[in-house]
């Protein structure tokens, strides 16, 4: 989050490639070191043997796909209240990549699911809260589109930001209560969270951190290719007023 | 408050009037509720034995989708007349136009769901009428209703109005849909307001929560 | 009870593929938008730098 934050500072398009570059160098030397740890420090665990190492992605993953729809959340309020572009494109970027990892989380949780529980998908609150959260991304990513103009498509988004982000808590506790009157004995991904110790839960958070950090650096590059493709709609006005 | 309840209500019995006189929305979309009880329930292999359990789900889902085809229809048709730009240009605040819309969606649907629920009861096989089954269907519908006439307004205007409202109706009207069909079945069984546990109040919550938002939302949604 | 006969018909190593295809599957999600979003970007500044020209060139005339 801090990221975004001190990318709001750059002024000008100059500014902005250096500190891409710069959250691509991080997050390339994070990961490398994150993969060595996944492979090589983490514990095997002693009843799921080694394919529960998809969990320090699944998790991170998952999680992030969740912050990545509060940023959509923020840019959405901020874009309606102060109607600066610049809170639209922050909104915009964080909804691709977001989906972009909500969907890696949902495929990462059903390749979990199937060797551990013999089963593609459980109806579990957080693996189902996800789906939920897919289709509206999925949803806010429409509605830009087919939206009449980019300025109406910007605020329509807007909207169904505003109104998914608020309705996800309610999601989660509607199907937590309703897990609890029809239980079943599978279990998701997440739940492995829960009961963690020691080595494992620092290679998660660190996992977490490296993918934040990816995270950021897939937004700054989805902000520079919205930047790119204004100049060219601008360029593309000019050339028509010009009757060309 | 008199400033908006007068606003709303003149927009309110337009609608309502304007419905009555065509009958044409109503009588389709009682059909259609019909045919979804229908479909599910050889979907669902419905037998008398599962009937209990399965009634509160397949009450709710063609609720749900008549719902949105009932909303879906009425922005069309208001568009087409111009009867929405009508409003904007006169002095009404947006609070009211939005209250007044959800409001004629929410009568619209309750009319349509009280013609339907007798026919479901001897489909389905439940003893249709006890307080606490009113007190849930209003609840839900009255979510519907809310959230189904912001996310109509917005619908409306995209290139592909027909799928653009399930698509974002269904996914943030999932928990009403669950609270729903479980109050219903605890209703159904007799219960009291206390049986139906946390279910009506998650509606509730829900309600209140997006009565105040989604009044806030829509006048970004209608500006020029 | 149960779950834990029915997981111990589960070899943890031959589960292996499954670990294999969800990194697999991460790297080529994540580096597929990347590329995407970079050749997006590339075509772009062609098109401009294309159309620079030909406002370039109007310029004597206009």
């Amino acid at each position: 989050m801090a990221n975004i934050q001190s990318m709001e500072h750059t002024g000008s398009l100059g500014r902005l490639p250096s500190l891409k570059t710069a959250l691509a160098a991080i997050t390339g030397v994070m990961m490398l070191v994150d993969l060595y740890l996944i492979f090589m420090v983490a514990p095997t665990d002693s009843v799921l043997g080694h394919v529960q190492r998809v969990f320090y992605f699944h998790v991170p993953i998952a999680i992030m796909s969740f912050l990545a729809f509060f940023v959509v959340f923020i840019g959405s309020l901020m874009f309606l209240i102060k109607r600066t572009p610049k809170w639209d494109a922050i909104a915009h970027a964080s909804a691709e990549v977001g989906v972009v990892f909500v969907t890696l989380a949902l495929i990462t949780g059903i390749i979990w699911a199937r060797p551990i529980w013999n089963t593609w998908w459980t109806w579990e609150p957080r693996l189902t809260t996800t789906l939920i959260l897919w289709l509206i991304y999925v949803a806010y990513l429409m509605v830009r589109s087919y939206a009449p103009s980019q300025s109406k498509g910007a605020i329509y988004a807007a909207v169904v930001g505003i109104i998914g982000f608020i309705d996800v808590p309610i999601v989660y506790y509607s199907v937590v209560w309703w897990r609890s009157i029809h239980p079943s004995p599978v279990v998701g991904p997440f739940a492995q969270a829960d009961a963690l110790d020691g080595t494992m839960a620092w290679i998660l958070l660190y996992s977490f951190i490296t993918f934040l950090f990816f995270f950021a650096y897939m937004v700054a590059e989805r902000m520079e290719l919205r930047k790119t493709e204004e100049a060219l709609g601008r360029i593309r006005f000019t050339l028509r007023r010009k009757g060309r | 408050m008199t400033g908006l309840l007068g606003p709303i209500m003149v927009i309110v019995w337009k609608d309502v009037l304007l419905e009555l006189r065509s009958r044409d929305l109503v009588v389709s979309v009682v059909v259609f509720g019909l045919l979804v009880v229908v479909v599910f329930n050889f979907a669902l292999n419905n037998t008398p034995g599962r009937s209990e359990e399965l009634a509160p789900g397949i009450l709710w889902s063609a609720f749900a989708f008549a719902a949105v085809l009932a909303m879906n229809r009425a922005f069309v048709r208001d568009q087409e007349q111009g009867g929405l730009e009508g409003l904007l240009i006169s002095p009404v605040s947006r609070d009211a136009i939005f209250l007044g819309k959800a409001l004629t969606s929410l009568i619209f649907m309750l009319l349509v769901e009280a013609a339907l629920l007798p026919i479901y009861a001897v489909m389905l096989d439940f003893s249709a009428l006890s307080w606490m089954l009113i007190l849930t269907i209003f609840l839900g519908t009255l979510g519907f209703a809310v959230v189904g006439t912001l996310f109509s307004a917005i619908a409306v205007q995209t290139r592909s109005r027909e799928i653009m409202l399930p698509i974002l109706f269904f996914p943030v009207l999932l928990p009403v849909i669950i609270a729903a069909v479980e109050a219903t079945t605890r209703a159904v069984g007799g219960e009291t307001f206390i049986g139906l546990g946390r279910w009506l109040p998650l509606i509730g919550v829900f309600d209140a929560l997006f009565l105040v938002i989604c009044p806030w939302v829509f006048r970004f949604v209608v500006e020029e | 009870m149960l779950d834990l006969i029915l997981l111990s018909s589960h070899l943890p190593s031959s589960n292996l593929p499954y670990l294999f295809s969800a990194f697999a599957v991460s790297w080529v999600v994540l580096f597929g938008y990347l590329f995407y979003v970079n050749r997006r970007q590339h075509e772009m500044k062609k098109e401009i730098a294309r159309l620079q020209k030909v406002l370039e060139d109007d310029q004597p005339e206009g």
